[in-house]
């Protein structure tokens, strides 16, 4: 089952921090549980529609803290190992927070 | 500090759940590097679990370690510390030098400690029942019971089936070690076809009611990817997960709602999984990169790739693909490789050449109770507009699958198709109507042979449409090795049958073959006198004995002797047109055997028949009223008596007794 991992804030990244990531992420890699990742830019657009008429707005519309900051989408056995791994993605960022939900399809 | 358990409404079950999670990601790592350690994968295992256990018992109260993977790593290995300095004390001082100079010869630790465990759990010396169990038990981390359900097996003998691995290891002490570059070919060979079988055993269940059980895909998918990262310079560990990858990536589109397969070509290539097919397009680079003829899982993957890369069927680039089976068939000769290379002919050069291929394929042993080779005959028969033909085709080919989904999806394409107008008599209902009229062991018998034709022809061909020729090549497939006696049992079985349904020239085809007889084992000159040298040998069964080795004469022949037949003087009796002759070792024994008899049976039986069992006059004796010594009795005598001179113990029977000819005699 794949889970797609979205995490929010986390401290500002030093090289200490960037070293255990990539260490994390070639982990993952091998392991063949990450299938993708990447970082998210804080601005952003955003498009809705109400009554068949669609509006574009041009972002941030959160402070920083607030904005998903990056995405993980790994392929598990079980809801326990998606979280295991959230847990030491948490680890190694400080503090902020992750939301993992089970992805369905394609 | 360490994190508390997120308390939800079944704490302790959740820390099990996490301990679980934490252990099927870290337990390759660990054994491996405990293997190292005590060089025993079994003891390795049971360590790990050990420390596995203790974790279990403490972290749902002292909650999980920062570092879950290190603290099982740490505790499993002071286990091992502990084993070994046990063992130390255990063994003599001598043994004691020898291991620690074992011990600083030793290596360092290294990322190559789960591919040597790979490389070990795949180990020749293992069945491959055993390679892949134990892959997914010591490299994928799973349970017993993990594996059995996934493969529909049962938990206690896959148990056996890991525990049986691990003592066979340890008796061929297969090392930690990587292969040799000699011998890295065959082994990593074991290694992907181990990933690959368990892919398969995933994605197209052999047996059950799901086509697909993802985890075991998911499980070999992970095993390739690894082996990928820790063996990155062999082009075919790139080309099965290329190939696994791109398999995968048509998981939900090749199940129907109904879990029903959908073909290739009717697939929504909308619902192929991309992510998964840009990952095997990736390691396909890769394994481009690494140059090289291409080997099988290269060249499977890339006939994958053809596949991903159109984007509506009818853009399949088949000539391209035939192209690549034939260059897979010469690298793997396989009847499933030649029956794909018949399908992609049929699909690049017409229906008309695919079919002439299966039909050359109808004749391989090996593919005869394979369902894919009607299924696929259906299809070619159906695109040439044969569809009373290609209806039996996909019947037959429903009658062989084993999986229930397979086999409703076969009987459907059946049913689409219309039946003959009036098919009449069909194959099976003859058979089980001429089977029905027979005594229970030849119906049996006949069986056998009757439903392996039903298999080979389709048990709903009419009757009418049997030819010679069919039942001919069904024949030569199935008991063309068999020996003589098989062949003609079948034959003779397949014969009774035709006359019963009026099909004459049936087993025309199938010629009698020679049964060469058991020959008979004469009973060795030592054996001969060790019998002769017998305590208290019966009258009787002396002289019949000494008759029978020196006169070569048949055993009724002899037992059919009457006392007025004799001619003592001159050694000879006249039954019937033959001569009997005999030597000096009877000629003493006769006259007393004879003991003043002018009539009757020679070799008489103990007692009288019973008043139930009249004999014909002919075989009483007129002055005692005995009965002529039947064979059966005689021969039970002569086994029972030489059990003390038959090296083998069973005896041997009275034509043994025949002394052998030389071939000059024979002349």
């Amino acid at each position: 089952m794949r889970y797609l991992m979205t995490s929010k804030g986390g401290d500002a990244p030093d090289e200490k921090l960037f070293t255990e990531m990539a260490a994390f992420i070639e982990e993952m890699t091998a392991n063949g549980v990450l299938l993708a990742t990447g970082g998210l830019a804080p601005s952003g657009v955003r498009l809705t529609s109400a009554d068949g008429e669609i509006t574009v707005t041009d972002g941030p519309f959160t402070e920083a803290k607030e904005a998903v900051a990056g995405f993980a989408l790994v392929e598990v056995r079980s809801k326990e190992e998606a979280i295991e791994l959230a847990r030491r993605f948490r680890r190694i960022v400080g503090d902020g927070e992750s939301v993992i939900q089970e992805v369905f399809g394609p | 500090m360490p994190a508390r358990l997120a308390l939800g409404r079944h704490p302790v079950s959740d820390a099990h759940g996490a301990v679980d999670a934490i252990w099927k990601l870290e337990s390759a790592t660990i054994i491996a590097a405990l293997t190292r350690m005590v060089h025993d994968v079994g003891l390795a295992e049971e360590l790990a679990q050990d420390a596995l256990v203790a974790a279990l018992e403490q972290w749902p109260t002292a909650g999980v370690p920062d570092n879950p993977g290190a603290w099982l790593t740490t505790a499993a290995k002071r286990r091992a510390v502990d084993h070994i300095r046990r063992a130390q004390r255990l063994e003599t001082k001598q043994a004691e030098l020898a291991r620690e100079a074992g011990l600083r010869e030793e290596l360092p630790e290294s990322s190559d400690d789960v591919l040597r465990l790979m490389f070990m759990s795949c180990h020749p010396v293992l069945p491959t029942e055993a390679r892949v169990a134990l892959t997914l038990r010591l490299v994928g981390g799973l349970t017993a019971e993990e594996i059995a359900r996934a493969f529909l097996d049962n938990e206690p003998r896959v148990t056996r089936r890991i525990a049986e691995a691990k003592r066979t290891l340890a008796r061929e002490r297969v090392p930690f070690e990587l292969p040799a570059p000699a011998e890295l070919v065959a082994r990593l060979a074991s290694v992907l076809e181990v990933i690959y079988l368990i892919f398969n055993e995933g994605y197209s269940a052999t047996a059950g009611d799901d086509l697909v059980r993802p985890g075991l895909c998911l499980e070999a998918l992970r095993l390739g990817r690894l082996l990928a990262e820790l063996a990155p310079d062999q082009a075919e560990v790139h080309g099965l997960v290329a190939l696994m990858e791109i398999q995968a990536s048509r998981s939900a589109a090749r199940t129907g709602p109904n879990g029903e397969p959908i073909q290739l070509h009717e697939q929504n290539r909308g619902r192929w999984d991309l992510l998964l097919i840009r990952r095997g397009f990736t390691a396909m680079l890769r394994a481009r990169d690494l140059g090289g003829r291409p080997g099988p899982y290269v060249l499977q993957a890339a006939i994958a790739v053809c596949h991903a890369q159109a984007r509506t069927a009818e853009d399949t680039d088949w000539p391209q693909i035939a192209t690549l089976y034939n260059a897979l068939a010469q690298l793997r000769p396989t009847p499933v490789v030649h029956l794909n290379r018949a399908v992609a002919i049929g699909m690049a050069h017409g229906p008309e050449a695919g079919l002439a291929f299966v039909d050359a394929l109808t004749a391989d042993p090996s593919l005869r109770d394979y369902h894919l080779l009607p299924a696929v005959r259906g299809d070619l028969l159906l695109r040439l507009g044969r569809a009373a033909e290609a209806r039996r085709e996909f019947e037959r080919a429903a009658d062989l699958t084993r999986n229930a989904a397979e086999r409703a999806f076969l009987l459907r394409r059946a049913d689409q198709l219309a039946t003959d107008d009036s098919p009449g008599m069909t194959l099976e209902r003859a058979t089980e109507e001429f089977l029905g009229g027979l005594d229970s062991q030849t119906a049996r018998s006949y069986g056998q042979t009757l439903r392996r034709l039903c298999r080979a022809l389709g048990g709903q061909v009419p009757l009418s449409s049997l030819t010679t020729d069919q039942v001919t090549q069904v024949f030569a497939t199935a008991w063309g090795q068999a020996a003589p006696r098989t062949w003609n049992r079948h034959r003779s079985a397949a014969r009774t049958f035709g006359a019963w349904a009026d099909l004459d020239d049936l087993t025309a085809g199938v010629a009698r073959r020679t049964e060469s007889p058991a020959p008979t084992r004469t009973i060795g000159p030592e054996e001969i006198e060790a019998l002769w040298r017998l305590p208290n040998l019966p009258l009787r069964e002396h002289t019949l004995w000494r008759l029978l080795h020196e006169s070569g004469t048949g055993v009724q022949v002899a037992l059919s002797l009457n006392v007025e037949h004799l001619d003592l003087d001159d050694r000879r009796a006249r039954v019937g047109e033959v001569w009997v002759n005999w030597r000096s070792g009877t000629a003493r024994l006769l006259p007393e055997l004879v003991a003043g008899r002018s009539h009757g049976p020679l070799f008489l039986a103990d007692r009288r028949p019973a008043p139930a069992r009249p004999a014909a006059s002919a075989d009483l004796c007129p002055e005692t009223g005995r009965r002529r010594l039947s064979y059966e009795r005689a021969e039970y005598l002569f086994k029972k008596t030489t059990q003390a001179v038959d090296p083998t113990g069973h005896g041997y029977t009275l034509r043994q007794l025949k002394p052998q000819r030389t071939k000059r005699n024979r002349a």
